[in-house]
């Protein structure tokens, strides 16, 4: 008997027109483990919701249809009695925390706490659950002063104690640095060993790809195909859905080695094993079209000049001691665990903070007398976070907002404004209020917003966290595109397969440092520098090296 | 430890008291000097607070009470000692200004009490961690989710400090000015609150699924992890308490009659 069965569901979200779930009939089997990939918007996150319950009863809406999940009708069991069969983790790992708790541990037991569990099967559970994620050793570190990584498996045990029948992982890792999104896959790979059900949304298809026993591909709210990865990630016409299939599976195609059912492969494993079985060698730059296009960004012009900086937040703990470093305007992209370094760096640049030492100039002006104002429109800097700045009502009046601010008229500001957001892909949403609009959009008006003001540099904080392949390319051409314009764009980013492809420079810090730069493929060779800034090689050449290119 | 809450885990014998033992004291420390209706009683409480309060080795955290406290306590001296309306005697003068003894005892008899209450109440404060006041105050039926928002509220409130501090960077990354004249701080209020409030509103919603999930809002009783049972320590000083609290009214009583 199936565990979770669902005929002709059909649901729509209070005050919307389109059908976020149109006529959706699967079955899954106990023990499965299932992955959903599909663009964003395409109904993956209510799939989920429609699961455990969220769907409808706690958002309403209409509701058509029927789930079953371990034999309970999903529409008539309230949430609170669902999860103790169905667990949720999501995205922002901060927002799971429920907020009650001062330690790691009794954020753990908070949900069993809910259930009235006999408070000595409670305390050995949680024991149990911080040891097997390895997160005992913060037992008693307050939840909120933890890493992204370690939050998510604080919520991840929250979640894993209560001995949910089915687990459903909504992009858990999307928010992570490389080695936070490593810790969290760790988990999972332990997971999928306990026999529990799980359903996971996500983006990193390499990843999915591997551990998914089958995968639900979906579009505008319908299911497409539900098949192993192989079929799925095979078919001729996932880009119409907005994804791109596995690296592997990729470059499999392109040399045309096919597993004995014509479909190409998912996995590192049996990619490496049709190369060699065919004595195949992959040539270098072979797939992914990384060089940049039109960039006129030659090695003369230099935009900025870090000269011997120090730099500390507090006194006898130094974040750089005699940092230099040249940029012009080639695309650099930073790379490095969280607590490199990155954020500062970019923030000294932008005349956020300023040096306790040495200077900083901008077209050999020395910024550090400046103040951020007189830096704005030389300068922009999109923020991770776009609800740090948002506060219009619509689009448009959100994008022309800082043009306006560093002194274009009014006519000027608006033309800047609509051709950002026309390479940000939102034209004909000028007039949406931006909290209407879903967070990657979002994040794309806080990028039109900065690009309006035409500035000569433009700083990227993770522009492609919570951003589909249709994204994650839009920004990748917005990149080029203001690179033809002579313009530099500094990129903080922990997607490596995006650095791969979009940039020319690339740094990679650690601890304060600046371990290694250059080019991509010049640093993702650097074997040793990778590992101590606890890098991971991008998937393509991962697999290069691997088969001896 | 979150910015909003006072407490700090000294490991004191304060600390292990049970919440509501520290709570009678508060209440015993307040009641006994009023009760008894003289003014030397409270040199005594006080005093007893301060050995309290030094002993648990959160001394130094009443002292920014304390400081807050005098500047209130000069105000009424100031306004008492020259203008108590019962003034008579004159006691002593500052230049042209006379105090008199009458609004001096008076105002001596509020600032005793003021200080009085404030640092029997630091003993509470500085020793017990405003979970465990919550949870055992659930325990004895106090409603669970009002228990949750005044939990919620020592860590998510801080927090939502930290996030304003990154929306004035990002909204003078886009050339807002926030520093300068009234008219520019002004100008600023809308660009700087509107995030702050937008994104506590979208995470809440978040956090709400997530409570949610983890049985948020169940009919059933919550269990509770930690066992605080009464200690004989707990005991003892809470029945002294009662009875210093019943002797002085006794007390009073009897000198009223008599």
């Amino acid at each position: 008997m199936p565990i979770i069965k669902a005929e002709h569901l059909k649901y729509r979200y209070p005050n919307t027109e389109k059908l976020a779930l149109n006529d959706i009939s699967l079955e899954i089997e106990k023990g499965e483990f299932i992955g959903i990939a599909g663009r964003n918007g395409a109904g993956k996150s209510s799939l989920g919701q429609a699961i455990n319950g969220l769907v409808p009863r706690f958002y309403n809406g209409a509701y058509g249809g029927r789930v079953e999940v371990n034999g309970r009708v999903v529409e008539e069991t309230p949430v609170e009695e669902m999860c103790e069969f169905v667990g949720l983790i999501f995205q922002n790992p901060f927002n799971q925390l429920s907020g009650a708790a001062e330690t790691v541990f009794n954020e753990v037991a908070y949900g069993l706490q809910n259930l009235g569990t006999e408070p000595e099967i409670i305390l050995s559970r949680v024991e149990q659950v911080l040891k097997r994620l390895d997160i005992w050793q913060y037992r008693d570190r307050n939840p909120f002063e933890l890493s992204g990584g370690q939050m998510q498996r604080v919520a991840i045990a929250s979640i894993l104690c209560m001995e949910p029948d089915i687990i459903i992982l909504d992009e858990p890792t999307s928010q992570l640095d490389p080695q936070g999104t490593e810790e969290v896959f760790r988990v999972v790979d332990d997971l999928t060993e306990t026999g529990i059900t799980i359903i996971m949304i996500e983006q990193k298809l390499e990843k999915l790809a591997h551990y998914a026993d089958r995968i639900i591909l979906m579009s505008e709210g319908r299911v497409i195909d539900f098949d192993t990865p192989e079929k799925i990630f095979s078919r001729d016409d996932l880009s119409e859905y907005g994804i791109k299939a596995p690296a592997f599976t990729r470059i499999c195609r392109e040399y045309g080695l096919s597993l004995p059912d014509g479909t190409y492969p998912v996995k590192l494993e049996d990619t490496k094993r049709l190369f060699q079985e065919k004595n195949i060698r992959p040539l270098k730059e072979a797939e992914t079209g990384s060089c940049l296009l039109n960039s006129k960004a030659d090695d003369t012009e230099e935009l900025f000049r870090m000269d011997n900086v120090d730099f500390y937040y507090t006194e006898g703990t130094p974040i750089f001691q005699k940092l230099s470093l040249t940029l012009n305007n080639r695309p650099t992209a930073i790379i490095g665990q969280n607590g490199a370094g990155k954020t500062t760096l970019v923030r000294l640049l932008k005349g956020l903070l300023k040096p306790v030492g040495g200077s900083i100039y901008f077209k050999n002006d020395d910024i550090s007398k400046k103040t951020v104002a007189m830096l704005a429109d030389k300068v922009g800097y999109v923020f991770q976070n776009p609800d740090d700045q948002i506060f219009k009502y619509n689009v448009l009046d959100e994008t022309m907002f800082g043009p306006l601010n560093i002194g274009m008229s009014e006519e000027k500001a608006k033309e800047e404004a609509l051709k950002a957001l026309e390479l940000m892909g939102l034209k004909g949403r000028e007039n949406v209020n931006p909290y209407d609009l879903e967070l990657y959009e979002r994040k794309m008006t806080a990028i039109a917003s900065v690009v309006a003001m035409d500035t000569d540099v433009i700083i990227l904080d993770e522009p492609t966290i919570a951003q589909d392949y249709e994204g994650r390319k839009l920004i990748g051409d917005m990149i080029r595109h203001l690179s033809s314009e002579g313009k530099l764009v500094i990129a903080i980013l922990h997607d490596m397969d995006f650095v791969e492809e979009n940039f020319e420079r690339v740094i990679v810090m650690a601890h304060g440092r600046i371990l290694s730069e250059g080019s991509a493929e010049k640093v993702f060779s650097e074997d040793e520098v990778l590992s101590e800034a606890k890098l991971q090689k991008p998937y393509i050449t991962a697999l290069r090296e691997l088969l001896g290119a | 430890m979150s910015a909003l809450s006072l407490y700090v885990d000294k490991g004191s014998f304060l600390n292990k008291l049970h919440p509501y033992t520290k709570l009678l004291y508060v209440f015993a420390a307040i009641l006994i000097p009023l009760i008894g209706g003289r003014l030397l009683i409270f040199p005594l409480t006080i005093l007893f607070s301060l050995i309290l309060l030094l002993t648990g080795r959160v001394f130094r955290r009443a002292l920014p009470l304390v400081a807050f406290s005098f500047t209130l306590i000069i105000v009424i001296f100031l306004i008492q000692g020259l203008f108590y309306h019962k003034n008579e005697n004159p006691l002593f003068n500052i230049r042209i200004l006379t105090f008199y003894r009458e609004g001096v005892i008076y105002a001596a008899g509020i600032a005793l009490n003021i200080l009085n209450m404030l640092l029997s109440f630091a003993v509470f404060v500085l020793t017990t961690a405003p979970q465990d006041l919550v949870e055992e105050m659930e325990k004895n039926g106090f409603s669970p989710k009002f228990g949750y928002v005044i939990n919620s509220v020592f860590q998510i409130v801080p927090q939502m400090m930290k996030t304003r501090d990154t929306i004035v960077d990002a909204q003078r990354s886009r050339g807002m000015e926030t520093e300068g004249s009234l008219f520019t701080r002004i100008r600023a209020f809308l660009p700087l609150i509107s995030p702050v409030v937008m994104s506590a509103l979208i995470n809440t919603r978040e956090r709400a699924i997530a409570l949610e999930v983890r049985g948020f809002g169940r009919r059933n009783k919550r269990s509770y992890i930690t066992d605080r049972k009464k200690s004989s320590a707990d005991i003892v000083i809470s029945i002294i308490l009662a009875a210093l609290i019943l002797a002085v009214s006794v007390w009073r009583i009897l000198s009223c009659l008599s």
